[in-house]
């Protein structure tokens, strides 16, 4: 188990690299840079070139990879944000922080949520109750994610103008007057703003989650071993939960390692319509800047969770599955 | 089958029945499926809308007007005031700032009838158009051809003589477009994409999924690594930054149109090449591919006539199940102000001027401007509805 885990650890750097490098590249590709946007300064024609040379833009794209990959690997430094002017490192870490604030709740509710269903539809197969839950979770895989959050935000300020006060926030993660409230008030601040963002990040990924399970769940109910568990007289209960749901949730288990990456790519859009400080408003902005170690930094440490979450999903299969050994 | 008496012979045996290939069983599976019947049904309308976009949609696609922005829809009458049959109608509607709250007011200005007309002609050089089949060869081509085939026939529109009152049936945008003919036009962008996209990440997958897994050795090595590689960035991500590449460059919308195919392929082909090459290792193992190469076949004639072949019934779901997870990235890009750009239009382009007014508004008013979101919604969800009905029809297991 130790050497195959050192082996696929070995087995990702290269893998690692050379993302990191597609990466590069396709940043590389963009036309213009960082310094472009100074190009037609009046008052100062050669600002732009000077900018190039200042911060090391003029030197050919491989050169400068090389001494970021060096940076990252030796002194863990992401490098410095060429609009904020600071360390990309402190700029990303409290917008990984927001974006986490969100994804684990909605991480967990979807699972709660979306286990019991998914196995109460396999069941019930083509009950009423399984129909209607397959309406639904068709309805969550169609709608677009930012479509339904804008429409939360129109009901939001609909609710507004009828009442003269907010159910929900129309966006934002804090209120304005968010530190002057106790510790207590500013969690629950929060925790008002994430009410929108949460049901629709939620909303989606519950919608995927249960199909998988219920499709996995009739398939392991079709098989011969249930059968033959149920021929020898056990209680219905015992094949459905001991049986049936045991090896069916082996499939929720490999999907697992790609949660967070999928999550943080589906609550992207949400982040961005709600005004959530998450990372993806951050990556949108960055691109637009063309802030090259912000975003390079934001694809790495992506790349990075995808890579140890398929990492973690291969092992948490090892110890649950009997029959996987490594 | 009902066989009512076995004992009587019915003349000369009637022996028809052929071996039925794969395809005529999934055929008749898929038309058992209520669901995806109507899907195609629905979507096969969606494309038709599409396709003649110009004659359905009442304006051009770069229909600009200052004076009505945020337009509500025009409220159609087919009565007068003496409750007289006259056909469809419309006021002209006028607006007007309160200057307390500064609210935008809507007046239904009732002067006047203007009456909508069908099968109109609109001779006005920006308004005529080319028709559907011919605009789809390339300008130059068309040119070199000598093809000049303009249209000026519109479904419907409004008879006025001043040409100051629009009809706006589903209401206008933040330029005074009507959202309506702005829908239609941004179908052929957002539908078709999908599948343009689709058919080019297939190729490109089973090319790539055939070679790997029929050389196998370093090709193989090679080609899979590079997969991973791409795998490893997570989509979204990756699809945000290939599309920064081209966003700044002031394009026309044909050429973004093909760039936008070719990011969508860049991150759709690594699944299916996998899948491919799986399927391609146990395929080449096969008598049949030992008798291509006995009889001396070429390995590119093996891979693309005996091995990918072989593919296709999983290939067909795929397509059906990749083409709406298109369209709905297609949908974020263009949301995003990386897709596609004005005076194009997509249904998420559209969508992003409903972001740029949202916390300013309620959903009952400027509701229209949400309308492309259920045209997302609904052709995502028949696409999804069509490939489950593929998917179970190609399937053993689940025929009936």
């Amino acid at each position: 188990m130790f050497a195959f885990i050192v082996r696929r650890i070995v087995n990702l750097i290269p893998t690692f690299v050379l993302a990191t490098l597609v990466a590069w590249i396709v940043i590389e590709i963009a036309p213009g840079d960082f310094a472009t946007q100074f190009a037609f300064d009046q008052v100062d024609p050669n600002k732009a070139e000077r900018i190039r040379s200042v911060l090391g833009l003029d030197r050919p794209w491989y050169v400068r990879y090389l001494f970021w990959l060096r940076n990252l690997v030796v002194e863990g430094d992401l490098g410095t944000s060429l609009t904020s002017k600071g360390s990309v490192t402190a700029l990303i870490v409290p917008r990984m922080t927001n974006s986490l604030v969100l994804l684990l709740p909605a991480t967990i509710l979807t699972y709660l949520i979306a286990i019991p269903i998914g196995v109460y539809s396999a069941l019930r197969k083509y009950s009423l109750g399984d129909r209607v839950l397959t309406v639904f979770s068709l309805i969550g895989l169609a709608v677009p994610n930012f479509f339904l959050a804008l429409i939360f935000l129109a009901l939001s300020v609909q609710w507004f103008q009828a009442n003269g006060w907010f159910l929900v926030p129309t966006g934002g993660m804090t209120s304005t007057d968010y530190s002057d409230l106790t510790s207590f008030r500013q969690l629950t601040d929060v925790a008002w703003h994430m009410i929108v963002p949460l049901i629709v990040v939620v909303t989606s990924s519950l919608a995927f989650t249960t199909r998988i399970m219920r499709g996995e769940m009739l398939e392991i109910l079709g098989q011969d071993y249930i059968r033959t568990a149920r021929a020898k007289g056990l209680s219905e209960r015992v094949v459905n939960y001991k049986h049936a749901l045991r090896n069916a949730i082996i499939v929720i288990i490999s999907t697992i390692g790609g949660i967070l990456p999928g999550l943080i790519s589906g609550a992207g859009t949400v982040e961005f319509v709600t005004g959530w400080p998450g990372i993806t408003p951050l990556f949108i902005r960055s691109i637009f800047a063309q802030d090259v170690y912000v975003i390079m930094a934001l694809l790495t440490i992506l790349t990075l969770l995808l890579m140890i979450g398929n990492l973690i999903s291969d092992l948490a299969l090892a110890l649950i599955d009997p029959r996987i050994r490594y | 089958m009902t066989r009512t008496n076995p004992d009587v012979t019915e003349g000369a045996p009637t022996r028809q029945e052929t071996g039925k290939s794969l395809f005529s069983i999934a055929w008749k599976q898929f038309l058992k499926h209520p669901l995806a019947r109507a899907s195609l049904f629905i979507l096969g309308f969606l494309y038709l809308l599409a396709a003649f976009a110009d004659f359905f949609a009442p304006y051009p696609e770069n229909f600009l007007n200052a004076y009505a922005t945020f337009q509500p829809p025009n409220k159609i009458r087919y009565r007068d005031q003496d409750n007289r049959w006259v056909g469809p109608y419309i006021y002209q509607m006028t607006k007007s700032i309160d200057m307390q709250t500064f609210e935008e007011i809507w007046t239904v200005d009732e002067s006047r009838r203007y009456p909508i007309k069908f099968f109109v002609r609109r001779e006005g050089v920006r308004e005529r158009y080319v028709p559907f089949p011919v605009n789809l060869i390339p300008i130059g081509l068309r040119h070199k051809l000598g093809i000049k085939p303009w249209a000026t026939l519109h479904l419907f529109g409004v008879d006025d003589p001043s040409d100051r009152t629009k009809l706006y049936l589903w209401g206008s945008d933040d330029v005074g477009s009507d959202v309506f003919s702005k829908i239609l036009f941004g179908a052929r962008v957002s539908l078709t994409i999908g599948i343009v996209a689709a058919l080019v990440s297939i190729a490109i997958g089973m090319i790539m999924g055939g070679i790997a897994g029929y050389f196998g050795g370093w090709i193989d090595e090679l080609i899979m690594r590079f997969v991973e590689v791409l795998a490893a960035i997570p989509d979204l991500f990756l699809l945000i930054a290939l599309s920064a590449t081209f966003y700044p460059l002031n394009l026309p919308s044909s050429a973004l149109f093909t760039l936008i195919v070719i990011v969508l392929s860049t991150v759709g082909w690594g699944g299916i090449a996998r899948t491919v090459r799986g399927q391609v290792l146990s395929l080449k193992e096969r008598d049949f591919t030992a008798a291509a190469k006995a009889i001396g076949s070429s390995n590119g004639r093996i891979i693309v006539r005996h091995l990918l072949p072989n593919t296709l019934s999983y290939v067909i779901v795929v397509l059906s199940l990749i083409v709406p997870s298109f369209i709905l990235v297609e949908s974020v890009l263009s949301f995003f102000g990386l897709g596609i750009q004005p005076p194009a239009t997509s249904w998420g382009l559209m969508l992003s001027t409903a972001q740029a007014f949202a916390g300013v508004t309620g959903l009952t008013e400027r509701w229209w401007i949400y309308t492309p979101g259920i045209f997302i919604f609904t052709s995502v969800l028949t696409w999804n509805l069509l490939g489950d009905g593929l998917r179970d029809a190609f399937d053993p297991r689940s025929r009936q």
